[in-house]
C-alpha cells in the first residue's frame, strides 16, 4: 500500500486527475443540457475525436492556438449536426445514428491520419499567481496550460443557460413533457437539436484541449472511449450539473490513479486490470446510483408531433 | 375533446394511411429515395478518396476483385458473412424487444475466449470437441450480456452504456488471459514475452470446411443462414416470438398480457449475447481468422460489423444474410486495396457512410407519409 | 344579459380535411365580447379541430379567421396569445416537473424575468381568487390546482378571447359551479368572449348565453341557450331523435335527472357473493408519494360498482394496479377469496381479471399489431397449438369476434391504428370479454367516443353484469357512474371516502365526498 500513499502525495497524480476530468467535463456540461433537452448522444465520443484531430491537424497549418482550438470546436459542431438533423429533425434512431458517427470518425481519422506527424506543438502553462500554491491541489487546478482554464467558465455558463435564460426553460420543458411543451407553444426538435449542437461545440473544444493542452501528440486512439464515461458521468451525477462535475472528477481521477501506480513503479494489479480500471468503476457508479436517481421525463423518447 | 396528443383520433389521419399508401407512394420514389442516397456515400466516399490522391476507379475495381472477382475470394468473403450474420441475428432478436445492445464486440471476444479455453483443453473425439466449444462460446456471449443485461433490470444502468464499455473490459480481459498460461496463452514453445498466443486448435477440432468452385469456406456459413430462417420464423409465427415483439412494441400493454419484461428482457439479451459468443467460436474454429488461434484483436471489428448489418437490415432476419454477405464483400475487398495507395480504412469510413445514408429514406419516407395522412387536400370527398 | 359586444373573433368558412376525412366543413363562428358561447357536440363532431385552427396548432384548408375586422393567419399557440386568444386545454399543457412560475413563463417571449412573473401570478390569483403557491412544483398539485395553473397561464396573457376545453372532468360539481361564476365574472365584469367546449348538454345549458352545435364537421344549429330544451339540443347534436332517459349519461344531461331513482334499478340480487376485494390497498409512487391509501371495496358477482370522484384521487393507480402494472405497499387483491399477486406480469388477467383501461394506447393494445394479434394478445396458446401460430385458426378465431362485436375494420391482418378510437376500444373490450372473465375493470371506457360508441361501451357493461360478471366501473363523469353504477364509492386522495347505494342516492353527500370532505353517514 505504500505505492498507493505515494501516489496520492505526488502532485503529478492530482494535475493529472485534473487534466482528465477536465477532458470529461468538456464533453459533460454540454451532454448534461442535451441530455436535460431529452435526447441522449453517443456521438459525443466521436465528437471528441473530431475536435482532437481536427485541431493536431489544423495547429500545424495556421499558427494560432485559439484558432486551432476554435477549428476543434467546429469539428465537433459539425459532427452534431448530422446527429441532430437524422435523429430530431428526420425521425431516425438516435442510438444508431451516434454509434454510427463514432465508427464515420473512427474511420475517417484512421484513414486520414496516415501521413500525420504525431506530436504537435502543445500549448503553453500557465500559473495562476497565489492560487497555484496550494499544495497538491494547487497546482492541479491552476498551474495547468491554458486551454484546460477554458472549462472552468463553461461550466456555471451551461448552468446559466439552463436555469436562467428563457432558452433554458424552453429546453427543461423539452426534455420533461415535450407534448405540453408543444401545445404551449415551444418548437421541441428545434430546441433538441440547438442542445446538441452545443455539445457538439462543447466536446470538439474539449478534444481540442485534450491534444494540445494535456497530451501534446495525436493518435487514434486518444479518447479511447472516455466520450461514454462522460455520458456516464450525467447519469452518475443524476442528471444534475453538480453531480456530473463530481462524477468527471471521480473518473478522471480513477484514470489518472492507473497511470500513475505504474509510474510508481507499482504494477502488481497488472495492466489490464489497471486499463479496465476506469471502465469498471464507471459502470459500478451507475450501478449505484442510476437507479435512484430520476432521468428528464422524456430522456431518449423522440418527440414526433409536427417535427418542426 | 380528444387528446392533442399525437394518437390517433376518431376519424384519424393514420385511418386513411393504408387507403392512401397504395395511391401516393410508389414504388418509384422508394426506390428512387434509396438510390440517391446510396449514390450520395458513394460519391462523398469517392471524394474522400480522390482528395487523398487516390482513385476512385481503382479503388472500386480493388474492392471487387478482393470480395468476389478473383479466384478464391468468394469462399472468404463467404467465411467473413457467416458470423457477421450471427451477430447481427443476435442484435435483431435484441431489438425487437425493445433493447440497445451494441456490445456485440465485446461479448464475441469473451465468446472466442470461452471456445479458446475448451476447445484447447477438452479431450475427446472431435467433432464432440467442436460442439462443446461452439457451447463454450454461447455460454460465454450470453454471460457477458447477461452481466449487462442484469444491471439494467437490477440495477437501472442503461444497457446502451453498459455493453458498450464492457467491450473495452472485455478486451483487457481476454489480453489478461492470454498472458497466462493457465488461461488462454499457450504452453507450448518458448516464445518471445510479447507473444499473448493461445494453443492452437488441433486438427480435428476446427469447424469442417467446403470447397466449391475453387472457393473455400467453413460450413458455419450453413449454419448462420439456418438460424437466420429460424430466428424469422420465431419472432413471426412463435409464441415467445410474438410476446418478445409485444414487448418491443408495447412494453405495458406486454405486462398486462403476462410478458413479463425481465424475464423477456433478460432473455434477449442472453440470446443476443449468445448468438455474438456463437460468432466467436465459430471464427475461432472455422480457421479464417487468426489461423486457429486466439490473439488480442482477434475479434477486427466483426461485431461492430454485425451490428451495423442488424441496423442496415432494419431488423428483418432474411434480409441480414444479403447484408451480411455485402458488408463481408467490402472487408475482403478492402484487403485488395494496398496496391491501389489508398488506405485500408477507406472501408470503414464507406461502411459507416453507407449506414448513415441507408437511415435517411426510411426516416424520410416516415415523416411524409405522415405530412400527407395530415395534410392531404387533394380529393374531394 | 348584456347587451353584447363587438365580435372578438370570428372564424369564416374554416374547412379542414384528414386525408379523406372531413373534420371541419365551411364552419362559421363568431365568438362575442361579454358573451359566453356554448359549443357543442359529441366527441368527434369537429369542435376540436375548429378550436385547434383558433389557437393555432393547426392551419385550415380553407377560410379565415378575422380579429377586429381583420383577417389574420394564426401560427402556432404563441402567436394565438399574442393575437389575444387563449385555451384552457382539457388534458393540460403545464409540465410537471417544472414549478409553476416557470409553467405560466412558458411560451413568452423575451428575457426570463422570474420576478416579474410571480408578481404577475400573484396578481393574478388574488384578482380571480384563484389561490396558487408560485414556486410549488406543478406535478405535486392536485387536479383541481393544476387547472387553475392552466388558467392563469392563460389568463396571464390578458387574452380577449378564451376558450375552455371540457374543462369539468377535473372538478368536483361545487368546483365546476365556481368556475361558472368566475367565467361568468370573466365576461360581465372585463367584457372578455368565452367559448366553453363540451360534449355535456346540461354544462352548456346551465353556463352559456347562446350555443352552437356541431355535428360531422359543420355547424347544424344555433340559439340563444335561454330558447334552447334538451331534447331539441340532443337531437341537432346526434342528428337522430334519442331518448333522452336512456342515452342521458352519453349526452351528459342532467346528474339531478339521473339522481332520480328510476324503476329499472334492480335490486340486488340476495346471494351475491363477493369477487374481487381489495382489503387494505395501499401503493406508493416512484417518489414515495402515496397514491393509494388503506383502500377497502368490493365487487359483487352481477354488479357493477362505480368508483366515483375527481380525477387524480388514485383512479389511474386503481387500473394500473388492477391490470398488473403496479406493485402494492400493503394490503391484498383477492378474487373469490384467493389473494392475486400485484406487479406481477399477466397475475391479474390470469385470476379471471379484464381490464377496459383508460388510455387504450397506452395499455390495452398494441398499434403495430394487427386487428387479429392484439385480440389474442394475452392467450396466445389459444391460436397456437404446440407454440407456433396457426394463421387461419387465427383470422377464422378473429373474424368471429368481430363479427361478434361489430367491429368495423378492413379485415383481421388490418393494423389497429387503421382503426377508428370506437372500433380500437371494441377491439379490447372484445379481447377481454372473450376470456370469459369473472370480473371487468372500465376505466373511463366512454372517453373521446361518440354517442354511439358510447352506447355500445355501456350496453356491454350491463350486459357482462348481467351475465354474472362483477363491473367495475371508474369514473370521473358522474353521470355516466350514476347511469350504470348499482352501487357508488367515492374515491378521494386514494382511499374510499364514502359509499352509498344508486338507491339511495344522496347528491349532495356526493359532491362533498367527490370534494374531499369528510362526511359521516347522515343521521337515518
Amino acid at each position: 500500500m505504500g505505492a498507493v500513499w505515494d501516489v496520492l502525495t505526488n502532485e503529478v497524480t492530482y494535475s493529472s486527475a485534473v487534466r482528465f476530468a477536465a477532458l470529461l467535463l468538456f464533453a459533460a456540461s454540454g451532454e448534461w443540457v442535451a441530455e436535460r433537452a431529452g435526447t441522449l448522444n453517443i456521438s459525443v465520443e466521436g465528437m471528441l475525436l473530431s475536435g482532437a484531430f481536427a485541431s493536431a491537424v489544423s495547429i500545424d497549418l495556421v499558427d494560432s492556438m485559439w484558432l486551432a482550438l476554435l477549428i476543434g470546436a467546429l469539428a465537433g459542431l459539425l459532427l452534431s449536426t448530422v446527429q441532430a438533423n437524422l435523429s430530431h429533425r428526420l425521425p431516425a434512431d438516435q442510438f444508431v445514428v451516434g454509434l454510427t458517427i463514432n465508427i464515420l470518425v473512427l474511420g475517417l481519422v484512421g484513414f486520414l491520419d496516415d501521413g500525420l506527424d504525431p506530436s504537435v506543438a502543445g500549448a503553453g502553462v500557465v500559473s495562476v499567481p497565489l492560487l497555484s500554491d496550494i499544495p497538491l491541489i494547487g497546482p492541479a487546478l491552476f498551474a495547468q496550460s491554458w486551454p484546460l482554464y477554458l472549462v472552468y467558465p463553461l461550466v456555471p455558463a451551461m448552468w446559466w443557460l439552463v436555469y436562467r435564460t428563457r432558452w433554458g426553460l424552453e429546453v427543461r420543458a423539452a426534455g420533461e413533457d415535450p407534448n405540453s411543451a408543444d401545445v404551449s407553444g415551444i418548437r421541441v426538435n428545434a430546441r433538441r437539436r440547438q442542445s446538441i449542437y452545443l455539445v457538439g461545440l462543447t466536446s470538439g473544444l474539449g478534444g481540442a484541449y485534450f491534444v494540445l493542452g494535456a497530451v501534446g501528440s495525436f493518435e487514434d486512439s486518444i479518447i479511447g472511449g472516455r466520450g461514454f464515461i462522460a455520458i456516464a458521468a450525467v447519469i452518475f451525477g443524476g442528471w444534475t450539473l453538480k453531480g456530473s462535475v463530481a462524477g468527471c472528477v471521480l473518473f478522471g481521477a480513477v484514470v489518472s490513479f492507473r497511470l500513475s501506480l505504474p509510474q510508481q513503479g507499482y504494477d502488481a494489479l497488472g495492466t489490464e486490470l489497471l486499463q479496465a480500471l476506469p471502465y469498471i468503476v464507471t459502470i459500478a457508479g451507475m450501478a449505484m446510483f442510476a437507479h435512484r436517481v430520476r432521468p428528464p421525463a422524456a430522456l431518449a423518447k423522440p418527440f414526433l408531433r409536427g417535427l418542426k | 375533446m380528444t387528446d392533442i396528443v399525437a394518437q390517433p383520433a376518431e376519424n384519424s389521419p393514420d385511418e386513411i394511411l393504408a387507403a392512401t399508401r397504395g395511391r401516393h407512394l410508389v414504388i418509384g420514389e422508394v426506390v428512387g429515395l434509396y438510390v440517391l442516397s446510396i449514390a450520395a456515400a458513394l460519391v462523398l466516399a469517392g471524394l474522400l478518396v480522390a482528395v487523398t490522391g487516390g482513385s476512385a476507379a481503382d479503388v472500386f475495381n480493388a474492392l471487387l476483385d478482393g470480395s468476389v472477382r478473383n479466384p478464391g475470394r468468394w469462399g472468404l468473403t463467404l467465411g467473413a458473412a457467416a458470423p457477421l450474420l450471427l451477430v447481427a441475428l443476435g442484435t435483431i432478436v435484441n431489438s425487437r424487444a425493445g433493447l440497445v445492445n451494441i456490445g456485440q464486440e465485446g461479448q464475441l471476444l469473451i465468446g472466442a475466449a470461452f471456445a479458446t479455453y475448451v476447445g484447447v483443453r477438452l479431450p475427446g473425439p472431435g467433432p464432440i470437441v467442436v460442439v462443446a466449444l461452439c457451447g463454450a462460446g454461447i455460454i460465454g456471449g450470453a454471460l457477458w450480456a447477461g452481466i449487462a443485461g442484469g444491471l439494467r433490470y437490477w440495477r437501472g444502468v442503461p444497457e446502451v452504456l453498459s455493453t458498450l464499455l464492457m467491450v473495452i473490459i472485455a478486451a483487457q480481459a481476454v489480453g489478461y488471459g492470454l498472458k497466462n498460461e493457465g488461461l488462454l496463452l499457450s504452453a507450448a514453445g518458448n516464445r518471445a514475452n510479447r507473444n499473448q498466443v493461445s494453443e492452437q486448435l488441433a486438427s480435428d477440432t476446427r469447424i469442417p470446411r467446403l470447397t466449391w468452385f475453387g472457393n473455400e469456406f467453413p460450413t458455419t456459413v450453413f449454419l448462420a443462414i439456418a438460424l437466420a430462417a429460424l430466428v424469422a420464423f420465431a419472432l413471426a409465427r412463435t409464441i415467445p416470438g410474438f410476446r418478445l415483439r409485444m414487448l418491443g412494441q408495447n412494453p405495458r400493454t406486454a405486462q398486462r398480457a403476462g410478458v413479463g419484461a425481465t424475464r423477456y428482457g433478460m432473455g434477449s439479451m442472453l440470446i443476443s449475447g449468445g448468438f455474438a459468443g456463437l460468432a466467436g467460436a465459430t471464427m475461432l474454429a472455422g480457421g479464417d481468422f487468426g489461423n486457429y488461434q486466439l490473439v488480442p484483436g482477434f475479434s477486427t471489428n466483426i461485431g461492430w460489423t454485425g451490428l451495423l448489418v442488424a441496423l442496415v437490415a432494419r431488423e428483418r432476419a432474411v434480409a441480414a444474410i444479403a447484408v451480411a454477405f455485402t458488408f463481408a464483400g467490402l472487408r475482403t475487398g478492402s484487403g485488395f486495396l494496398a496496391a491501389t495507395g489508398v488506405e485500408r480504412k477507406i472501408t470503414d469510413v464507406v461502411q459507416a457512410l453507407l449506414v448513415l445514408a441507408l437511415l435517411i429514406p426510411p426516416a424520410v419516407l416516415y415523416i411524409r407519409e405522415r405530412r400527407r395522412a395530415l395534410n392531404a387536400a387533394k380529393e374531394r370527398v | 344579459m348584456q347587451t353584447p359586444g363587438p365580435a372578438a373573433v370570428e372564424l369564416v368558412d374554416i374547412t379542414k380535411r384528414f386525408g379523406r376525412v372531413v373534420a371541419c366543413d365551411g364552419v362559421d363562428l363568431a365568438l362575442q365580447r361579454g358573451r359566453i358561447h356554448g359549443i357543442l357536440g359529441e366527441n368527434g363532431a369537429g369542435k376540436s379541430t375548429l378550436m385547434k385552427v383558433l389557437i393555432g396548432l393547426v392551419h385550415p384548408d380553407r377560410g379565415e379567421v378575422i380579429i377586429d375586422g381583420q383577417s389574420v393567419t394564426i401560427t402556432d399557440p404563441i402567436d394565438a396569445a399574442g393575437k389575444g386568444i387563449g385555451m384552457v386545454h382539457q388534458h393540460f399543457s403545464v409540465v410537471d416537473a417544472l414549478t409553476v412560475w416557470e409553467n405560466i413563463a412558458l411560451g413568452d417571449v423575451g428575457r426570463l424575468d422570474p420576478a416579474a412573473v410571480r408578481d404577475r401570478v400573484g396578481d393574478l390569483s388574488r384578482h380571480y381568487g384563484l389561490a396558487i403557491e408560485p414556486d410549488a412544483r406543478v406535478g405535486d398539485l392536485p387536479a383541481g390546482m393544476r387547472q387553475r395553473v392552466e388558467i392563469l397561464k392563460c389568463l396571464r396573457r390578458d387574452p380577449h378571447v378564451v376558450v375552455f376545453d371540457e374543462p369539468t372532468s377535473v372538478l368536483t360539481p361545487a368546483e365546476s359551479e365556481q368556475l361558472f361564476d368566475a367565467l361568468r365574472r370573466v365576461v360581465d365584469e372585463e367584457g372578455r368572449a368565452v367559448a366553453l367546449v363540451s360534449h355535456k348538454l346540461e354544462e352548456i345549458r346551465h353556463a352559456t348565453d347562446t350555443i352552437t352545435i356541431m355535428r360531422q364537421g359543420s355547424v347544424v344549429e344555433r340559439i340563444a341557450t335561454a330558447d334552447s330544451d334538451a331534447a331539441s339540443l340532443a337531437r341537432a347534436m346526434v342528428g337522430r331523435w334519442v331518448s333522452l332517459r336512456t342515452e342521458r349519461a352519453a349526452l351528459g344531461l342532467g346528474i339531478e335527472e339521473a339522481a332520480t331513482v328510476d324503476d329499472d334499478v334492480d335490486d340486488e340480487p340476495a346471494d351475491a357473493r363477493d369477487v374481487l376485494e381489495l382489503v387494505g390497498v395501499s401503493a406508493r409512487g416512484g417518489d414515495g408519494r402515496v397514491l393509494l391509501d388503506d383502500l377497502s371495496f368490493e365487487v359483487r358477482a352481477g354488479e357493477i360498482l362505480g368508483v366515483a370522484g375527481v380525477e387524480g384521487n388514485g383512479q389511474r393507480e386503481l387500473g394500473d394496479l388492477l391490470s398488473s402494472l403496479a406493485p402494492i405497499s400493503a394490503g391484498e387483491v383477492r378474487v373469490d377469496g384467493r389473494p392475486v399477486r400485484c406487479g406481477v406480469a399477466g397475475a391479474m388477467s390470469r385470476a379471471g381479471i379484464a381490464v377496459v383501461p383508460e388510455d387504450r394506447h397506452d395499455s390495452g393494445c398494441v398499434l403495430e399489431m394487427t386487428v387479429a394479434e392484439n385480440l389474442f394478445l394475452a392467450e396466445p396458446e389459444r391460436i397456437a397449438p404446440r407454440g407456433v401460430i396457426d394463421r387461419r385458426r387465427m383470422n377464422d378465431a378473429a373474424i368471429e369476434l368481430i363479427e361478434r362485436f361489430a367491429i368495423s375494420c378492413e379485415g383481421p391482418d388490418s393494423p389497429l391504428w387503421s382503426l377508428s378510437g370506437g372500433n380500437q376500444q371494441r377491439v379490447v373490450l372484445a379481447r377481454e370479454l372473450s376470456h370469459e372473465p369473472k370480473v371487468l375493470i372500465a376505466a373511463q371506457p366512454t372517453r373521446g367516443l361518440d354517442v354511439g360508441a358510447i352506447e355500445y361501451m355501456s350496453d356491454q357493461l350491463r350486459l357482462a353484469a348481467e351475465t354474472g360478471v362483477a363491473v367495475l366501473l371508474i369514473s370521473t363523469e358522474l353521470e355516466e357512474i350514476l347511469d350504470l353504477a348499482d352501487r357508488i364509492v367515492v374515491l378521494s386522495r386514494g382511499r374510499v371516502a364514502g359509499e352509498m347505494t344508486r338507491r339511495d342516492l344522496d347528491l349532495e353527500r356526493l359532491g362533498l365526498l367527490m370534494g374531499g370532505a369528510d362526511v359521516s353517514e347522515p343521521a337515518p
